[in-house]
């Protein structure tokens, strides 16, 4: 990881790209094989119904900056790689769902166990970097999902964003080519309607 | 019969998918998380939890935990437990509904108690396996609670109620600040006794329903909706209550058992086979010595 010096790998989802089309929750779903009450990935849409302020977006785990669940888990099973990526180790954690209580983006979620709905152990985005087992081993796969960031590909959710509205990466980066976007996107305010004297000019 | 079970195998599942698409925690329910986090109208309660849970709580308990005794073994050390005579009559005071009743309350402390401070200081246990089974102890001796906090609520709530007595029996704190045997102004029960109570049965629901929510998580309370206060809202207070209730608990409970195993010498034989020295209902309870007097039972 030393090439990325200081990063911290951060997602951004542009609102203005983003068509719900729910494309990275079924994408993220499928590739890490997640049982069928657990979406990593959630599109939302926002002031819904609204006239002129609504708005769809792509949450998962933001990876936060010291990040509260860590703060409040009684296992302190949590660990926050030097890329920023926030991870937590399955074997010892509970299930006791305060990184739940702590999370701002309702990120940690829990699978319900059988008749009595015991609540499993915690499962949340991992960046698609897998967990503290050994790199690409089974048991990381199979409690983790894929660790595609130490094949060095990009996380499958923000992979497969038709629009990509879903960005990843080093954050100073991400914020860089928001701002491009916003600054380059569109070509002029429209005076006029398109029409014949568009088309045509003005004389017959 | 085989078809029978297919049935009740396809409800089960078909709940499941119903029971997530309906989610109240993760569904387009997760937008009133994030609005609830920071923003204008919010409880604040994401930040509250996680300002306690990450540098008050633990701290908190563990004081307790160790405070409480601490301060008892000093009161022992230096004031000494109460020793009351033998050799006099024995007064019949708790019937053996009520013992069973306090039996299992017990049994369901005993086990709801060590189970939950296990929980708390989860690092210092590995997590892991042990601990997601004493989690599970936890809620299942929930139930054992239940049933017993129900009947000591109804069958203790008459001679529970405040009296006069109570706030003298406050200022001199019960008497147990020195060894002499003056008589003790309380009823039936005492106010440290009746404190006790009131913990452990409204406080006592309260713990069951904040433990409730807790493990139930994703379900939806009309009460909640209608006041437009989202489910994780609620989740994160009854974090906050369970704790902060717990606190009280465990002091009351340490307490308890000081009380009743050493500062008291033999009172706890009250409670296994119903009787009491008279000596010690004439100094512990002196207006209900007073009342046994009177109708003639003492
Ligand atoms: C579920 C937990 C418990 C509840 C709700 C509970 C509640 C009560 C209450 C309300 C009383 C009557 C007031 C009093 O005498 O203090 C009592 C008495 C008593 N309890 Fe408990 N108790 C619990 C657990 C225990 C445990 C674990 C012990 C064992 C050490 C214990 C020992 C006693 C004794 C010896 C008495 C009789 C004290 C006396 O006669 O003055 N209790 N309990
Ligand atoms: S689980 Fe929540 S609090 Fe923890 S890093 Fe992810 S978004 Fe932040
Ligand atoms: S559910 Fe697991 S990860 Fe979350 S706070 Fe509890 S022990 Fe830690
Ligand atoms: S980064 Fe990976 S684990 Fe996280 S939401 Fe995207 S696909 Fe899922």
């Amino acid at each position: 990881m030393s090439d990325i010096g200081n990063a911290r790998l951060k997602f951004y989802c542009d609102e203005h790209r983003c068509i719900s089309c729910d494309g990275c929750s079924v994408a993220c779903a499928e590739a890490h094989e997640l049982p069928a009450n657990i979406n990593r990935r959630k599109v939302v849409t926002m002031n819904e119904g609204i006239f002129g302020l609504e708005y769809s977006l792509s949450i998962a785990c933001m990876h936060c900056t010291d990040a509260p669940c860590e703060q409040v888990c009684p296992t302190d099973c949590f660990y926050i790689r030097e890329d920023g990526i926030v991870l937590h180790d399955k074997d010892k954690c509970i299930g006791c769902a305060y990184c739940l209580y702590a999370c701002p983006f309702g990120a940690p979620q829990f699978p319900q166990d059988g008749a009595f709905s015991i609540k499993g152990v915690m499962d949340k985005c991992t960046m698609c970097a897998g967990g503290p087992e050994e790199t690409n081993s089974d048991k990381e796969r199979e409690l983790y999902g894929q660790n595609r960031i130490a094949e060095g590909k990009v996380p499958v959710c923000a992979a497969m964003c038709s629009t990509k509205a879903l960005l990843v990466g080093d954050s100073a980066e991400i914020s860089d080519i928001y701002r491009e976007r916003v600054l380059s996107i569109g070509h002029g305010a429209k005076t006029q309607p398109y029409g014949w004297s568009t088309a045509y000019g003005s004389k017959i | 019969m085989k078809s029978k079970y297919i049935i009740i195998a396809l409800l089960a599942l078909s709940s499941l998918a119903f029971g997530y698409s309906d989610s109240v925690v993760w569904s387009d329910n997760l937008v009133d998380n994030i609005l609830g986090y920071d923003k204008e109208g919010s409880l604040h309660l994401g930040q509250y939890f996680t300002i306690l849970q990450s540098t008050y709580f633990k701290p908190l308990f563990f004081g307790v935990l160790f405070g409480v005794p601490a301060i008892f073994l000093i009161h022992y050390l230096i004031i000494g437990p109460m020793i009351f005579s033998h050799d006099r009559k024995k007064i019949y005071v708790f019937t053996l509904f009520n013992r069973i009743v306090h039996a299992i309350a017990g049994i369901a402390f005993i086990l709801i108690i060590p189970t939950g401070l296990i929980m708390m200081f989860a690092t210092t246990f590995g997590g892991g396996e042990f601990v997601r089974i004493c989690k599970d102890i936890h809620a299942i001796s929930t139930l054992l609670f239940i049933v017993s906090i129900v009947p000591m609520f109804l069958m203790w709530l008459r001679p529970m109620l405040p009296s006069s007595d109570d706030i003298k029996w406050m200022m001199i704190l019960g008497g147990y600040l020195n060894k002499r045997k003056d008589p003790v102004p309380a009823g039936r029960f005492n106010a440290g006794q009746k404190m006790w109570f009131w913990l452990a049965t409204l406080g006592g629901f309260l713990m069951i329903g904040t433990g409730v929510a807790m493990y139930f998580q994703d379900f939806r309370l009309d009460i909640l909706v209608s006041n437009s206060i989202s489910q994780i809202d609620f989740l994160r207070a009854s974090a906050i209550i369970h704790n902060v209730l717990g606190l009280a608990v465990l002091a009351l409970f340490l307490t308890h058992i000081y009380m009743s195993v050493f500062a008291i010498k033999g009172a706890i034989h009250s409670m296994i086979n119903g009787y009491k020295e008279e000596e010690e209902v004439e100094i512990l309870h002196s207006s209900y010595y007073k009342e046994l007097k009177e109708k003639g039972e003492a």
